[in-house]
């Protein structure tokens, strides 16, 4: 079996959510068939601009074709159409230009994937709100597998997507919110679908005591791992948590992990180590007494189900749906709406340790059955071995003709998201 | 013991863990905790979710029902629609809105203007069949003398246009309504919210109040008691020998000494005298009191603020002082320079021998 990956970005130095996803399912597809992954040249996300040589490459004993974007991302460009597909009537050839300008725009690499439509079994696309997947998706409907990691994001209310959706052979779900948030939106329950989610390389072994010892860490301390970002709810995490430490002179430490983009509030129980190596994470990770997740927005919160590998109970924001979701169903986390749940179950993951301890053996349950790595490829392999063994049953919806596409007859993108269900899904059978 | 039992507050946090103790030290579970571990096998995210967010609720929170609140609510509303402020009508329209409101939206347009089909027949029809015979024999000849179509077709738009005018004022009440009641619901739930509001600013008001008293009495307290401390070591001292108080004289208000043992002994009775004096109505001052005081009117005077000070910290300490105590901290008053002695020209004691004053 041969198996096309396209991505946006792909490298072993790149961290982002969606792309190490993809690097993950690569090497590990890789075991089982010949993979080959297509991406652009770009390494920022924002500008996408040309970094990495286009041609070939190999990256972990994958093979990676790299070709190069049309144009970087205009920002102002970008935030104008934005605003008018997010909030105002428009048509659907301004979704289109919408999504050209968000990028990464490479014709090249859709040139790539429509030149050689028979040359691979199944092409997985990563990412469904950006330039490649979508085009891609239009390309090669009947081979394309689409893993969309949508989040209760404005542009899933856009009526371009409900096509892709509809159209693409399979799709890899990355939680059950998010299937469900798909079905309402684009009214897709026929298309063949499954939610995976992904696993993580957790070492064999961690040493938290390393850890303590190199970067100084005093028990007890809470962290947090990812983007240091407002829009990953880190603006309100420090908020919260110094008014917590005001309270309390014995609180424990905010230990932060990752780049900032939002200043760091000086805090002598805030603590920021910066971007470490993998073992240095998990030591800490292993060492917290939580792990905290303040984001609104998550597709799948790969930290959070690392931590859970560790046995590091999770105190997540209990506004975003996915987050929510999983600490139901792994009964592994406990969640917070405002500060005062901030700070009660703060306390109360730190005043019982026992219930602590049961959390983290939950979420250690909850991560082997769900999202350890055999179970994750042999999900991609029975969709596969399904996906051969029946004919597809429904096709790609085609482009309205020129004066349709024009006609400003869609609603706002966020009236749209509005309207679509919200709230975790419980147990799931 | 199960440290966990019941919410601790977070400055207990010291004692944070089921059992601290070594392990020769720790015994079996009590049933309570055996329960609770029993519990903690089984642990449930969302049950743990409630019960943190009730306690959240019951330390936030007045202790009110909801019912209660909304009583609340409702009384105050009125109070909250000031008439100078707002117009005095407001509540009563609002209410009437809010009790027309499945009127409003039932109501259908009225009887009266409905439409009905209008075509150029109708311009000819009547109950009448003769006459309908005459119009229709007559009409080719008033066709011809003007053309009934534009006005027939006229005539129907405008019943056409009366209909649509008919049921889109009916959808115009129906909103009004709507949003009068919705007017009506913001402003209750806005005077809930007020009304909580005050009650927790009342409860915390009542709660600084009481606070503020007790560290009130405690610092009265600590003074009284840092006073008896100080002041007992002159006493030992005057009765181990003779005092400084005794071997350096002081001067009365008029400059003539006075005789030491009247005066040693006067000051405490009457200072007793004073403080039984003030312990209820009808127990006047014993005249020989005021006599001895008006010998030296301002240095008593000063001894008087001293003591009300005394007594002022003693109202609450008495309860817990013997009478006994009570007395030898009066002799000690009474015996020991006082701080007033220490900044005021004059001395505090005038029945004790001392040097002429210089007038």
């Amino acid at each position: 079996m041969k198996l096309a990956i396209v991505v946006q970005r792909y490298g072993a130095d790149i961290n982002g959510g969606a792309e190490l996803h993809a690097r993950y399912i690569a090497e590990h597809l890789a075991r089982h068939a010949e993979v080959r992954v297509l991406t652009t040249c770009a390494r920022d996300y924002v500008t996408w601009r040309n970094d990495y040589p286009p041609g070939i490459d190999s990256v972990n004993g994958v093979a990676v074709e790299r070709f190069p974007v049309d144009h970087e991302r205009d920002a102002a460009e970008f935030g104008l159409r934005s605003d008018h597909v997010f909030f105002r009537r428009h048509s659907l050839n301004e979704e289109l230009e919408w999504l050209d300008s968000e990028g990464p725009a490479s014709s090249a690499l859709i040139a790539r994937v429509r030149r050689n439509v028979s040359e691979f079994d199944y092409t997985l696309l990563f990412c469904a709100r950006y330039y490649h997947a979508y085009h891609a998706a239009r390309t090669v409907p009947g081979r394309a597998v689409l893993v969309p990691t949508m989040e209760r994001d404005p542009a899933l209310g856009l009526s371009m997507f409900g096509a892709i959706f509809r159209g693409v052979r399979a799709i890899m779900y990355n939680s059950h919110e998010e299937q469900a948030l798909i079905h309402a939106a684009s009214s897709n329950a026929h298309v063949p679908g499954v939610v995976v989610g992904i696993g993580s390389e957790i070492p064999p072994s961690v040493d938290p005591a390393r850890a303590k010892s190199k970067f100084g860490l005093r028990s007890p301390y809470v962290v947090y791992v990812g983007r240091i970002d407002a829009n990953k709810g880190c603006a309100e995490l420090f908020d919260f948590f110094i008014r917590y430490g005001a309270e309390r002179p014995d609180a424990p430490t905010l230990v932060l992990i990752g780049n900032a983009v939002l200043d760091i509030p000086s805090h002598p129980r805030i603590q920021h180590l910066g971007f470490v190596d993998d073992q240095d994470k998990f030591d800490v990770v292993a060492g917290a007494a939580a792990l905290l997740m303040p984001s609104y927005y998550e597709s799948l919160s790969m930290v959070a189900l690392e931590a859970w590998a560790l046995g590091t109970p999770v105190i997540a924001n209990a506004r975003c749906d996915v987050l929510l979701g999983q600490c139901l169903r792994s009964n592994a986390g406990l969640y917070y709406a405002n500060a005062s749940e901030f700070a009660a179950v703060l306390d109360q993951v730190l005043d019982d340790r026992a219930m602590a301890d049961q959390l983290g053996r939950n979420g250690r349950r909850f991560y082997e059955e769900n999202y350890s790595w055999s179970i994750v490829e042999q999900k991609y392999l029975d969709m596969f071995s399904l996906l051969s063994s029946n004919r597809p049953s429904h096709r790609m919806e085609k482009l309205p003709g020129w004066l349709a596409r024009r006609q400003r007859s869609l609603r706002p993108a966020a009236q749209v998201l509005d309207e679509l269900p919200s709230g975790p899904i419980g147990a799931v059978a | 013991m199960d440290h966990n039992q019941g919410r601790r507050g977070h400055f207990h946090r010291g004692r944070r863990g089921p059992d601290r103790r070594g392990p020769d030290r720790r015994q079996g579970p009590p049933p309570e905790q055996a329960n609770r571990v029993e519990r903690v096998e089984r642990v449930d995210v969302e049950q743990i979710m409630r019960e943190i967010r009730s306690r959240i609720a019951q330390r936030s929170g007045v202790d009110l029902s909801n019912q209660q609140i909304h009583e609340l609510a409702a009384r105050r509303l009125e109070a909250i629609l000031d008439p100078r402020g707002l117009k005095p009508e407001l509540l009563e329209q609002l209410r009437r809105s809010a009790g027309e409101r499945t009127v409003a939206v039932d109501a259908a347009p009225p009887s009266g203007a409905e439409s009905y089909p209008f075509d150029e027949a109708t311009l000819y029809d009547s109950p009448n069949g003769f006459l309908r015979f005459l119009r229709k024999l007559f009409n080719p000849i008033l066709r011809m003398l003007f053309n009934p179509t534009p006005i027939a077709a006229a005539l129907a738009k405008q019943s056409r246009l009366n209909g649509e005018l008919l049921s889109r004022e009916a959808e115009r009440d129906r909103r009004q309504a709507e949003w009068n009641a919705l007017h009506y619901e913001v402003l209750q739930r806005l005077a809930l919210e007020v009304s909580r509001a005050s009650l927790e600013s009342q409860s915390l008001s009542l709660r600084v109040e009481s606070l503020a008293a007790k560290v009130d009495f405690n610092e009265r307290r600590v003074r009284t008691m840092e006073g008896t401390q100080v002041q007992a070591r002159p006493q030992r001292l005057q009765e181990s020998g003779p005092s400084a108080a005794v071997a350096a004289p002081t001067p009365s208000t008029d400059g003539a000494p006075q005789a030491q043992p009247e005066g040693q002994s006067e000051a405490p009775r009457r200072r007793r005298r004073r403080r039984r004096g003030r312990r209820g109505p009808g127990m006047g001052v014993p005249a020989t009191t005021g006599i001895a005081d008006a010998t030296s009117a301002p240095a008593s005077d000063a001894a008087v603020e001293v003591e009300e000070g005394d007594n002022d910290t003693d109202e609450g300490f008495e309860e817990e002082v013997s009478a006994d105590r009570v007395e030898h901290h009066e002799d000690v008053i009474a015996s020991s320079p006082s701080p007033a002695s220490e900044t005021a020209p004059e001395p505090l004691h005038t029945d004790e021998p001392g040097p002429p004053r210089e007038e």
